[in-house]
């Protein structure tokens, strides 16, 4: 009996308590396969075996609050390890760029590795709180991805409540390709950086060469303007 | 002159070989799970019976399945008043059989409720509530 039977099969005996501490424990960074479980509860719903708005309301709020466990794991621990690896190393500025890098992309990270790229979420936590990303922001953006991925997952799982497992493997496989493509379009954009020719002196001269002929067209102009 | 591409590649070092190798695989695994995507939702539009499994229950069996539950809970010999909520390993550990024989129980139930077979009876009353 593997993990995934023994979740569902534990979801539909016992219900919320373990949608609610599934949802914990797997947003804290522990590989469960709560997607399975959200489509399933929205089937249970479908089926009149469990309330909608209390599924909606225990799942987001299991979600968000494992996800506050692992930025709390990366902001005590993590960063503590991660800066003395990092002097150990002598690259202390690493840390510096990557709190620029998250101050810059965090938002939109935390956001979509919520609901789209979910796989990526419990790392973005950890890494969130690492490089000491705001709180209260870190909070806003994760409240509003999870919602999202609760509702998404468990409405789909309501409107198609009678084929769970082919839905949830569709949508397992679909959150992997757009991941593989986001990883695809950072390599890609970095091999054509490589490939791009590079500023020659040909290209250099031929920028000379135009300047000049411009300069030419404007005297004949100016010449020709004469009384 | 500009350098051809082939020149460029000639020119790499080990850290653009890896980023392009990544890059090469990345692609042949978002190609595998977009094949994957592809055949499921192919396997969805023409198989509509999801194969059954020990986490399931009888009434999601009988929803998948589209067959009255009581048909289902019926054919295992249980009360059909009030949905059972165990899944169907532990109904098959009460009643000290094996999963398979629970899935052969409930395929043959399942068979003869659709068509060609007459629609099945409305559920008759429970023991429990009969006495």
């Amino acid at each position: 009996m593997t993990i995934t039977d023994q979740l569902l099969a534990a979801l539909s005996l016992y219900g919320l308590p373990v949608l609610f501490g599934g949802l914990v424990i797997s947003s804290a960074g522990v590989p469960f396969p709560m997607t399975l479980m959200l489509v399933a509860a929205g089937s249970f719903v479908e089926q009149g075996e469990m309330k909608l708005w209390p599924v909606l309301l225990l799942a987001s709020t299991g979600a968000v609050l494992g996800d506050q466990i692992g930025y709390a794991l990366g902001r005590k621990g993590g960063r503590r390890v991660a800066v003395r690896i990092s002097r150990w190393i002598g690259s202390e500025d690493h840390i510096y760029k990557a709190e620029a890098f998250a101050e810059r992309w965090g938002a939109a990270g935390i956001f979509f590795s919520r609901w789209l790229v979910t796989p990526l979420g419990p790392w973005l936590n950890l890494t969130s709180g690492i490089t000491a990303y705001p709180w209260p922001r870190f909070l806003f953006w994760d409240v509003l991805g999870q919602v999202l991925w609760v509702v998404l997952y468990v409405m789909l799982g309501k409107i198609f409540s009678d084929r769970v497992e082919a839905l949830t493997e569709i949508l397992g496989n679909l959150g992997w390709v757009v991941i593989g493509l986001i990883v695809a379009l950072i390599l890609g954009w970095n091999l054509v950086q490589y490939l791009r020719p590079a500023r020659t002196e040909s290209a250099e001269n031929l920028e000379l060469l135009a300047d000049e002929s411009r300069r030419k067209t404007n005297r004949r102009a100016s010449v020709g303007n004469l009384p | 002159m500009t350098q051809t591409v082939g020149e460029r590649l000639k020119g790499f070092g080990w850290r653009q070989w890896l980023v392009l190798v990544a890059f090469l695989l990345v692609l042949g695994f978002t190609g595998l799970h977009a094949f994957r995507a592809v055949r499921g939702a192919v396997y969805w539009r023409y198989h509509r019976d999801e194969p059954i499994r020990g986490w399931m229950t009888v009434g999601y069996v009988a929803h998948s399945y589209q067959v009255p539950p009581h048909v289902l809970y019926l054919a295992l010999g249980l009360p059909h008043k009030r949905p059972d909520k165990r899944p169907l390993r532990e109904i098959a550990k009460a009643q000290n059989r094996s999963m398979d024989e629970i899935r052969a129980v409930l395929q043959d139930a399942i068979i003869h409720a659709r068509p060609p077979y007459p629609a099945p009876s409305p559920p008759p009353p429970d023991e429990e509530s009969a006495h």
